[in-house]
């Protein structure tokens, strides 16, 4: 038997995977990073001399953020640009308040 | 103040034309509501939640007060686009279009089949978006308090009342933006805010480029106005945790609860949820999460690096929440200040009046139309929906004239709260066949009720509520605020209302009865033959 789930349903749900993806990379690398370079505390004291400037950007900043925020716009360019598809997503119906569910249904046939 | 005045002039046009779009043709509620499922890619990028009063005074004034740890707080801004419109957009566009979904109620009701969650789902929005409202009712209120002259104030205080300056401003303000965004709102509806906020996002824009070279030439530099931050907030302004109370303002436990806060909450806010029962079709939505991917990039990391030099600026700022408006006018030419504050206002002004749509589309959707007049005339609910914009928004003015301290943490509040409530139904509801309305109902009552018992906790702590023994005392993490939640293991509310919504709203499911399968096929089946249309349009399609 031919599987019934519309198209729009299938790819929404393989693209909402890869996005959720991305934003688990994104949140793990950006947080990570700031966790390992970016945070002072008790035992790793930071303070002035390890700003260590880049462009005025303290390093820690410049590569934990401003990198991945350059790669997550490229990416979603290239993802949404040419990877996500083009569905027709139907057009509008009276609402189903004024037509139950079983009469939408039987519409059709 | 003239560059206000000519904004706010554009805003009541752009509110009449609207208005001749609205109701030129049939179909109003469509029209006023959702102006008819057509908003473009440019239109769906610049104004799906993206921008607030929040992003224009909030945001500034957290990086003013906590440096560079608060611009990994606003960051996850990368990758927000992508979820937000991404992931539910398709889904809702369909599930809109086949169910004739107007409101984010309505988009609950039909899915699950349920009034209950429909009124439910409809009370939730009321009550958070107000808290929403009376945040940016007081941002509106801010930038008009800066930019009127005492003069005016001053005229306008009547003869024998004693008032101090500053309160005066602030209500003088409050009450100019109000009326003006309640009356183009309530004029133009949905596509006056839309136009609006188009309008205003593109201003914004052109503001933080402006902003920017003059701020970094003014402050000598972003290492120097580093150096400037460190010397008066200390080291940690550099550095997380950064400064604030003991654990500081951002441990990686919230840093990841802000990853989760702005692009996975921002999936559920009913602002974002309407945007994409609007947009047309859905190269629409990939072109528009590209734009506002860029769009982020080229306004949210400038004004990172501007409001870092504020600290070599305006060393001194007694109320950070007005260190923009204070910027502005500290670098700019009155002129120049005009044109890049109308940017803020702007986008208070477009927020605001989404918002009210919103609110006032529950109350004539879900109140008026079902409970007093089911068989309104077109007429009746076109002067419901006028009066239902107006009420709510002199509801917002009466509460924002005494309004929290800090309004960063309003908006999270709010934020969290309505993400806490409608994302994972709305998840279930796309994505899940075996999802049913006891478990929409579920995911939305733990959802909020996690999320208020969390700030309940941190306002009142642990051992006021009998939980001393159970519960620690809340880390000292975070923004300070009259709002602030308790952290529970170091996190924001927004995840654990988030989890708790999900687990409510899978184990609830799987343990009521599957839902209407005539439903579930009008929602999640392809067409009867191909794909191009549902089953509804067979046969009816000329």
């Amino acid at each position: 038997m031919a599987d019934p789930t519309c198209v729009v349903l299938k790819n929404a749900r393989r693209e909402a995977l890869i996005i959720f993806a991305t934003w688990l990379a994104a949140t793990s690398y950006c947080c990570g990073y700031y966790y390992l370079f970016g945070t002072s505390g008790a035992e790793r004291p930071l303070g002035s001399a390890d700003v260590k400037p880049v462009l005025g950007i303290p390093s820690w900043f410049l590569w934990g953020v401003v990198l991945p925020w350059c790669v997550c716009v490229v990416f979603t360019v290239w993802f949404a640009g040419f990877r996500m598809t083009d569905d027709d997503l139907g057009r509008d119906q009276p609402p189903m308040g004024e037509m139950e569910a079983s009469e939408a249904v039987d519409l059709g046939k | 103040m003239v560059a206000l005045f000519l904004f706010t002039l554009v805003s009541l046009g752009l509110g009449v034309v609207a208005n001749q779009f609205t109701s030129s043709k049939a179909g109003f509620l469509k029209k006023y509501f959702l102006g008819n499922r057509s908003m473009g890619a440019v239109a769906v990028a610049l104004t799906a939640a993206v921008m607030s009063g929040g992003t224009f005074l909030g945001v500034p004034s957290t990086i003013y007060r906590y440096g560079w740890p608060a611009g990994l707080w606003i960051s996850s801004y990368m990758v927000a686009s992508l979820p937000i419109l991404g992931i539910l957009g398709k889904r809702i566009g369909q599930i809109s279009r086949r169910t004739g979904a107007i409101t984010l109620p309505d988009l609950f009701r039909e899915r699950y089949g349920s009034p209950a969650l429909g009124v439910l789902s409809s009370l939730l929005v009321m009550f958070f978006l107000t808290a929403f409202l009376v945040a940016q009712f007081k941002a509106g209120a801010l930038i008009m308090k800066i930019v009127l002259p005492p003069s005016m104030v001053q005229a306008v205080v009547p003869p024998g009342v004693t008032i101090a300056e500053d309160q005066a401003a602030y209500l003088v303000g409050l009450v100019v933006f109000a009326v003006t965004v309640v009356a183009y709102t309530a004029y133009g509806g949905f596509l006056a805010a839309i136009w609006t906020d188009v309008f205003q996002s593109v201003v914004m824009a052109v503001g933080v480029m402006i902003l920017l070279p003059l701020a970094l030439a003014h402050s000598g530099g972003l290492e120097r106005a580093t150096q400037d931050g460190m010397q008066q907030a200390g080291d940690l302004f550099a550095f997380g945790p950064g400064p604030g109370p003991v654990g500081g303002f951002l441990p990686v436990g919230l840093a990841f609860s802000f990853f989760v806060m702005w692009p996975i909450c921002g999936m559920g806010q009913p602002s974002t949820l309407v945007r994409l029962m609007a947009f047309r079709d859905s190269r629409t939505l990939r072109y528009s999460i590209i734009y506002q991917t860029l769009y982020n990039a080229l306004v949210y990391l400038p004004i990172i690096f501007i409001f870092i030099t504020a600290r070599s600026i305006l060393p001194a700022l007694s109320n950070p929440d007005e260190v923009m408006p204070r910027l502005v006018v500290k670098l700019a030419n009155p002129y120049l200040a005009g044109l890049i504050l109308a940017a803020p206002y702007g986008a208070v002004m477009s927020t605001v009046s989404g918002f009210l749509l919103i609110v006032a589309s529950g109350l004539v959707r879900d109140i008026y139309q079902r409970f007093l007049r089911p068989h309104a005339t077109e007429r009746e609910i076109s002067v419901a929906s006028y009066g239902a914009t107006v009420a709510v928004g002199l509801a917002a003015t009466l509460l924002a004239l005494n309004p929290p301290q800090y309004l960063q943490s309003l908006i999270i509040f709010a934020g969290a709260g309505m993400a806490s409530a409608f994302l994972v139904p709305a998840l279930l509801g796309a994505f899940w066949r075996r999802a049913s309305a006891p478990g929409a109902m579920a995911a939305m009552a733990a959802g909020t009720s996690t999320t208020l018992f969390l700030y309940l906790l941190g306002r009142f702590g642990p051992s006021a509520l009998g939980l001393g023994r159970l519960l620690g005392p809340n880390p000292e993490i975070g923004a300070p605020s009259t709002l602030r939640p308790y952290y529970l293991a170091g996190v924001d509310p927004c995840v654990w209302g988030l989890v708790a919504s999900l687990t409510a709203g899978i184990v609830v499911s799987l343990l009521t009865t599957p839902p209407d399968p005539a439903r579930l096929r009008l929602v999640y089946d392809a067409p009867g033959q191909g794909e191009t249309a549902p089953p509804a349009l067979k046969g009816t399609e000329t």
